[in-house]
C-alpha cells in the first residue's frame, strides 16, 4: 500500500456519509444539551428568587404577627396594672392610703429625685429588610446583559 | 426511484416550511393586533399592585411611664360565600359564640349583595371571642368525615388593630379618643392626630412571584409621653367625684399644674367617658365643650380675676400692701353702683384686707383709679380673651371686653375688676395667675412632656408667654394672699404647707340677670409660697349646700393640695427649709 492509496482511503473515511450525518446530530445535541443546562439554570435561578422572596412574606407576616403579640400583651399588662386595679388590690391586701402627716422625710446622700422615665433612649434595630442583592431579583438574561454592559463600559 | 424519493422530501418539506411559517405569521400577526394589545394592557394593569403600608398608631403614656392609650387586635369575622359550606350551621355559631342575632347573620350568608363573594357578619370582636371560635372551627373540622370539608367551612378571620385605653375613663377629657375611622377625637388624640398616625406608605409590588419586592420601611407613628401623673389623675378625679356628692354640685372641674414649666400634672372633669366605649359620647355630652371644660368652656369666673386686678394695680405703683381706702359698701363706675358681695360697707382697709374680704368695691376703686387703658394692658398681658396655646384640642378663648368693643361700657372697668362680665376658662387663669408663683414670667400650660420616635425621646421644653408683672410684684402678692388666707383661717389652709390663693364666687346670669342662688364656685391657688411647686384651680358649677367658693372649692383645694405633695414628695416646709439650709 503507497502513500496515495492511504491519502485515498484518509478521503473517503472523511466524506463518509454516514460520518457527515454523526457530525451533524452530535453538533445538535450539543445545542440541545447546551440549552437544557442554560433552561436548567434560568429554572434554578428564578426558583431560588421565588422561595427566597416566600420566605421574605412569610418573616414580614411573622414580624406583623409578633408586633401585634406584643401590643396585645402591653394593652393586657396596662389594664392589669391600671390606677382602679392596683387600688383595688392594694386595698384588699390591707393597704390603706397614706394622709399627707404620715409621711417622713429622710436625708439621704446621694439620692436625687425621680425623673420622669425615660422610655427609650436607644435607637431600635430596623426592622425593615436590607437592600435587596441584586441575585435576588434578576434573570438570567439580566445579568448576561448587565455582564456584557460592564464589559463594555470596561473596553470604553 | 432516487430522484422520486427526493422530490416527495422536498415537496414535504416545502409543505411543512410553509405550516411553520403560516403558524409564524399568525402568530405575529396575533401578538400585534389590537386585541393583543388590550390584553396586554389588562395584563400590566395586574402586573402591580399598590399597597398601602399603614404604620402602627404611637402610644400615649403618662410621665411615669403608665400605658394610657395602647393598640391591640380585634377580628373581624367573616364569610367566604363560594366555600361556605352549611350557611345554618355558620350562622348558629357566630351568633352563640358572639351574641348577635342568629336570623340576621344567615340572612346576610343566604341573601348577600349582589356580585359579593365575602360578607362580614361581625367586626372588632375580641381576640378571646375569636380564637374560641377559630378553635371551635377546627374542631368541627376535626370531627367531619375524612375528606370532607368541615360545617363551618367558609368562615374567615382577619385581625386588625384597634385602639385600647386600659384606663378606661381616667384622664378621657385629655387623651381623646380614637373612632373607628382612625381619626382622632378631642385632648392629645386629636391635637397631635398626625404625628401619633404615622405617615401610611405606598408601594408599587409584582403580582408576580418570581420578582422579589424590597418591604417598605414603615416607622411606627410617634409615642407620646405626657405630664399627666396617673396616680395624681386618678386622686383629682376622686376628690372632684367626691365633692359633687357633698356639695351636691352640678359638674366640676380640677386642674393641678407646675407653675414653674407650664407641666399639666392632673385634669379632672365631669362629666367623663369610658374612652373604649367612645359611641356612647353623644349619650354622655350634649355639646363639645363638655368633654373638657377645662380647656373649653369659658365662665365668668368672679373673684379669682382679683388677684390679676392687684398684681396690676401693685405693679403699676397704684397701691403698695399697706395702703388704705375707706370701703363705703359702693362705688359709682360708668353710671352704674357697684356693690360688696354682702353689700355692707367695710370701712378702712388695706391691700390685704381688700383680698382677704374679697371687696368688689376695692378692686374697681383699683381699676378706675389705674384707669382704662392701664387696666385693659395688664389683662390682655396676663392672656385673658386670647387662647393660652395649650396643646390640647378645643381650646376656646373666652372673651374680654376692651374700649372701643361695640358690647363695652365703661361700667365694665369697674365689673371686670372683680371677674364679671369677662369669661375665662379654667387653663386662662392659671396661665394668667402662673406669672404671680413664677417670679412674674407666664408659662405656657402643657400636656406633652415628650415624643419617642424611631427609638429616640425628644423632651419638650417649657415655654413661657411673657412677663406681665415684676418678680418684686409677684412676691409681693403672693405674701398678701397668704396672709389673707391664714387671716381668715381659710379652709384652703394645708397643714405643714404654707400656700397661698383666692376664692371665687361668681354668680350665673340667667335670663339677662344674676340670679342670687346659683354660683360658679372657684379657688385658685399654689404652694409652697416661698418656692411653687404646684398650682390648682377647682371649679364647682352651681353648688347647693353652699353657694360660696370658699365654703366648697377651698376645702377641694385643701383635699388635693394634701394628695399632691404626697404624690410629688414635697416635703412640709419646714423639712423642706432644713434640708435647703444643709
Amino acid at each position: 500500500m503507497n502513500i496515495q492509496n492511504v491519502t485515498h482511503l484518509v478521503h473517503a473515511y472523511k466524506i463518509a456519509p454516514w460520518r457527515v450525518n454523526r457530525q451533524l446530530v452530535g453538533t445538535a445535541l450539543l445545542a440541545v444539551v447546551a440549552l437544557a443546562m442554560v433552561a436548567t439554570l434560568y429554572l434554578d435561578v428564578t426558583s431560588q428568587a421565588a422561595i427566597a422572596g416566600r420566605e421574605i412574606q412569610d418573616l414580614t407576616a411573622s414580624i406583623t404577627i409578633n408586633q401585634q403579640v406584643s401590643g396585645d400583651l402591653q394593652t393586657q399588662l396596662a389594664t392589669l396594672t391600671s390606677a382602679s386595679v392596683m387600688k383595688q388590690r392594694a386595698l384588699e391586701l390591707g393597704f390603706r392610703p397614706m394622709e399627707s402627716g404620715q409621711a417622713e422625710y429622710l436625708v439621704v446622700a446621694g439620692y436625687s429625685v425621680i425623673e420622669p422615665e425615660i422610655l427609650s433612649s436607644v435607637p431600635l434595630p430596623q426592622l425593615s429588610a436590607l437592600s435587596i442583592p441584586p441575585e435576588y431579583n434578576e434573570s438570567l438574561l439580566d445579568w448576561v446583559d448587565e455582564r456584557i454592559s460592564s464589559s463594555s463600559r470596561g473596553m470604553q | 426511484m432516487r430522484q422520486q424519493y427526493a422530490r416527495r422530501t422536498q415537496a414535504l418539506t416545502f409543505a411543512m416550511g410553509l405550516a411553520a411559517l403560516a403558524i409564524i405569521v399568525q402568530m405575529t400577526r396575533i401578538q400585534n393586533s389590537e386585541e393583543a394589545a388590550t390584553f396586554r394592557q389588562q395584563a400590566s394593569n395586574y402586573a402591580y399592585e399598590l399597597r398601602t403600608f399603614y404604620p402602627e398608631r404611637g402610644e400615649i403614656y403618662d410621665r411615669n411611664g403608665h400605658l394610657l392609650a395602647g393598640n391591640k387586635s380585634v377580628f373581624e369575622i367573616g364569610v367566604d360565600l363560594k366555600n361556605a359550606k352549611d350557611p345554618e350551621a355558620i350562622a348558629a355559631a357566630v351568633s352563640v359564640e358572639l351574641g348577635v342575632d342568629y336570623a340576621q347573620v344567615l340572612d346576610v350568608i343566604q341573601n348577600p349583595p349582589e356580585g359579593l363573594s365575602y360578607v362580614v357578619v361581625a367586626d372588632y370582636v375580641e381576640a378571646q371571642k375569636a380564637i374560641h371560635l377559630q378553635e371551635l372551627k377546627k374542631k368541627v373540622q376535626e370531627h367531619a368525615p375524612e375528606g370532607m370539608l368541615g360545617e363551618l367551612t367558609g368562615l374567615e378571620f382577619k385581625s386588625h388593630p384597634q385602639r385600647s385605653y386600659p384606663e378606661n375613663s381616667l384622664a378621657s377629657n385629655i387623651i381623646g379618643f380614637l373612632n373607628r375611622q382612625g381619626l382622632g377625637y378631642f385632648g392629645i388624640e386629636e391635637k397631635y392626630d398626625t404625628l401619633l398616625a404615622g405617615n401610611p406608605v405606598q408601594v408599587l409590588i409584582p403580582t408576580d412571584p418570581n420578582k422579589a419586592f424590597e418591604i417598605p420601611r414603615v416607622p411606627d407613628g410617634t409615642t407620646l409621653v405626657l405630664t399627666i401623673n396617673r396616680d395624681l389623675q386618678a386622686a383629682a378625679e376622686q376628690i372632684l367625684d367626691e365633692a359633687l356628692v357633698t356639695y351636691e354640685a352640678q359638674s366640676g372641674t380640677i386642674v393641678v399644674m407646675d407653675p414653674r414649666n407650664g407641666e399639666l400634672l392632673a385634669m379632672a372633669v365631669t362629666p367623663r367617658m369610658d374612652l373604649n366605649q367612645f359611641w356612647n359620647y353623644d349619650v354622655i355630652y350634649h355639646n363639645a365643650t363638655e368633654y373638657n371644660p377645662a380647656v373649653s368652656m369659658p365662665y365668668e369666673p368672679g373673684s379669682v380675676v382679683k388677684i390679676l386686678t392687684m398684681a396690676a394695680a401693685l405693679d403699676s405703683g397704684a397701691v403698695v400692701p399697706n395702703t388704705t381706702y375707706l370701703d363705703t359698701g359702693s362705688i359709682l363706675v360708668g353710671g352704674a353702683t357697684i356693690q360688696n358681695w354682702n353689700q355692707e360697707p367695710w370701712g378702712v382697709q388695706d391691700m390685704i384686707g381688700c383680698l382677704q374680704h374679697s371687696l368688689n368695691v376695692c378692686m374697681a376703686t383699683l381699676s378706675t383709679q389705674m384707669g382704662a387703658g392701664t387696666f385693659y394692658s395688664y389683662m390682655n398681658n396676663f392672656g385673658l380673651g386670647h387662647l393660652t396655646g395649650v396643646d390640647l384640642a378645643g381650646e376656646s378663648a373666652g372673651r374680654l371686653k376692651i374700649p372701643g368693643d361695640s358690647d363695652w361700657y365703661p361700667v365694665d372697668l369697674g365689673t371686670n375688676a372683680f371677674g364679671q362680665g369677662v369669661s375665662a376658662t379654667p387653663i386662662q387663669i392659671m396661665m394668667a395667675a402662673s406669672s404671680i408663683a413664677n417670679k412674674g414670667r407666664i408659662v405656657t400650660p402643657h400636656a406633652l412632656y415628650a415624643m419617642v420616635r424611631d427609638g429616640r425621646q425628644y423632651d419638650v421644653p417649657a415655654q413661657f408667654a411673657g412677663t406681665p408683672i415684676s418678680e418684686q410684684t409677684a412676691q409681693t402678692l403672693s405674701e398678701m394672699l397668704a396672709i389673707s388666707l391664714e387671716s381668715e383661717g381659710s379652709l384652703a389652709l394645708v397643714p405643714g404647707y404654707r400656700v397661698a390663693g383666692k376664692t371665687g364666687t361668681a354668680q350665673i346670669p340667667v335670663d339677662g340677670f344674676y340670679d342670687n342662688t346659683q354660683t360658679n364656685a372657684s379657688f385658685i391657688g399654689w404652694g409652697p409660697v416661698d418656692a411653687p411647686q404646684f398650682m390648682i384651680y377647682v371649679w364647682l358649677e352651681r353648688p347647693v349646700t353652699s353657694i360660696w367658693g370658699s365654703e366648697t372649692a377651698a376645702p377641694v383645694f385643701a383635699q388635693i393640695a394634701e394628695q399632691t405633695v404626697i404624690l410629688l414628695d414635697i416635703p412640709p416646709d419646714n423639712i423642706r427649709q432644713q434640708l435647703v439650709a444643709k
